[in-house]
């Protein structure tokens, strides 16, 4: 087709030239030369996508992790500095009034009579009781332990790991096997992604939780194109899954069936290596 | 003295007594610099100026003046009176930002809330998020009264203070709130409640203190009215 394309650059400027002979040599060799955007979706796709609203539901860490030695050792140090620099508060000056007034009391030459005088005003109860009275109330308070082992071994339930973040693990079928994936809905005409994605925790059983969605944008996106036979008798060429996330909130909920709150680290025991390289991105560790 | 500095001195005495009412300084000054001039004569004094009328002048001293420094600095602007606060603009949401958005933190540690509000502005700088303004709100004192066990007079227990830090931003971007967001509260520490509401203009008149009298007179000239 040369002696044409030569016969139409004649008359025109080079610029023209140009942009017909690239793109001439673009649709004749596929994917060479400038990618031009509005070209791609005509040149490569057979049928449309089919997309999925996905929801990253995360248990954030309830208490602190523990201190380390060097940072236990520094804290108490700075703790130590801190006591010795500071001034006493009213309630520590109380006490050394009582127990000045406690000596003199005590001492020979005591006249109860000209010295109560000023003190008429006093308080009866004594700075010393109440520190007693505190104290019993202290030890009537008693803490939960920080780490308990066997709860920590469950995988079901949401209260393991109190210092960790967990993310939340759904068994679901895909096409013909049953999968470890974040829960996860077909997208429907007429809504946006985000409500697909709360769809996608309210409809299933046993993951109705409180949530909070962090925002109206998608953190992640996972695509895979189907096998081949599977794309022709459906008409669509893959699968567009996107991530948003959410942050679980008020009371823990109970275990549900198929469900998993998964720390970072076991993630990999579960989900498959390239799904798992789209969704380690945006699973924040900072 | 030499008889020439006395004849000198002579001379500008009439001139003082002339100008009574003036300011001698810079007569004085005028003196030492024509007693130096006829002294030296070699280099001119950069005297020149208003010496301050309350600093003791020994005018008679060769040396009257040798250590002003102050006329040579630049002149500084006079301070000026601070303006009332006025509210920043607040931008509105559009399509792809969120608006002005104030991120509260309070709780009953000091410490604790004023680390964590300088780690969320030093994060909105560090991503880029334009921050309006950093405050702090007034602290409200909670006294917790408890019953006493053998009677019925109520004492006070204990004094809570609830201390409270606002991050006020100007705008954020749809696709770094969620990233923003889990940053923030995966670095939440203990004790300390993190909310995050859009910017009203009654944010800001919180932070003032209430005028009772003010109050009242203006809803007296309203019933008025």
């Amino acid at each position: 087709m040369a002696a044409p394309r030569l016969r139409m650059a004649a008359g025109r400027c080079f610029y023209q030239v140009f942009r017909l002979s690239r793109s001439a040599g673009g649709a004749a060799a596929g994917r060479t030369g400038i990618r031009r955007f509005s070209g791609a979706a005509a040149q490569h796709a057979a049928g449309p996508w089919r997309l999925l609203g996905a929801a990253c539901v995360q248990r954030l860490a309830v208490i602190s992790e523990e201190q380390r030695p060097m940072e236990a050792r520094f804290s108490e140090l700075m703790h130590q500095m801190e006591l010795e620099r500071s001034l006493m508060s009213d309630h520590e000056l109380r006490l050394l009034d009582d127990k000045k007034k406690l000596k003199r009391r005590q001492a020979v030459d005591y006249d109860s009579e000209e010295e109560e005088d000023e003190d008429r005003d006093q308080d009866i109860i004594l700075t010393q009781d109440l520190e007693d009275a505190w104290e019993q109330r202290r030890k009537l308070f008693h803490t939960q332990p920080r780490v308990q082992g066997d709860v920590d071994v469950r995988v079901e339930r949401s209260d393991r790991w109190l210092t960790e973040p967990l993310v939340l693990l759904t068994q679901q079928e895909v096409g013909a096997d049953r999968l470890w994936l974040l829960p996860q809905t077909p997208w429907e005409a007429g809504e946006t992604l985000k409500t697909t994605a709360q769809r996608a925790l309210s409809s299933t059983p046993g993951l109705e939780m409180q949530t909070v969605f962090l925002g109206s944008a998608p953190c992640g996106l996972y695509k895979y194109r189907l096998p081949r036979a599977v794309r022709g008798s459906e008409g669509v060429t893959g699968v567009k899954v996107f991530f948003f996330k959410a942050v679980l909130r008020g009371a823990l909920p109970p275990p549900g069936p198929s469900s998993i709150w998964a720390r970072k680290s076991e993630l990999k025991d579960y989900l498959k290596p390239s799904y798992l390289d789209k969704i380690r991105p945006f699973l924040l560790d900072l | 003295m030499s008889p020439l500095l006395r004849k000198v001195g002579v001379f500008f005495n009439g001139l003082e007594h002339g100008s009574a009412n003036h300011n001698q300084g810079p007569v004085s000054c005028q003196k030492v610099m024509v007693c130096q001039k006829l002294i030296s004569g070699a280099h001119s004094s950069p005297l020149s100026g208003v010496a301050p009328t309350n600093e003791r002048q020994y005018r008679s001293m060769p040396t009257h003046g040798i250590g002003r420094w102050k006329y040579l600095l630049p002149k500084e602007a006079p301070r000026k009176k601070r303006d009332r606060l006025q509210m920043k603009q607040i931008r509105a949401a559009t399509d792809t930002e969120y608006g002005s958005l104030s991120v509260k933190v309070s709780g009953y540690d000091m410490t604790v809330v004023e680390h964590y509000s300088q780690y969320i502005h030093n994060l909105c700088n560090r991503l880029r998020i334009r921050v309006a303004e950093s405050y702090a709100l007034p602290t409200k004192t909670t006294a917790v009264m408890l019953m006493q066990e053998q009677g019925t007079k109520m004492y006070v227990d204990a004094l809570l203070k609830t201390h409270e830090r606002i991050v006020q931003i100007s705008s954020m971007n749809a696709t770094l709130c969620p990233t923003f967001m889990d940053i923030v509260l995966q670095n939440q520490p203990e004790g300390v409640e993190l909310t995050v509401k859009e910017h009203a203009e009654r944010d800001f008149l919180e932070r003032f203190k209430a005028r009772p009298q003010l109050e009242g007179l203006m809803a007296q000239v309203n019933q008025r009215d």
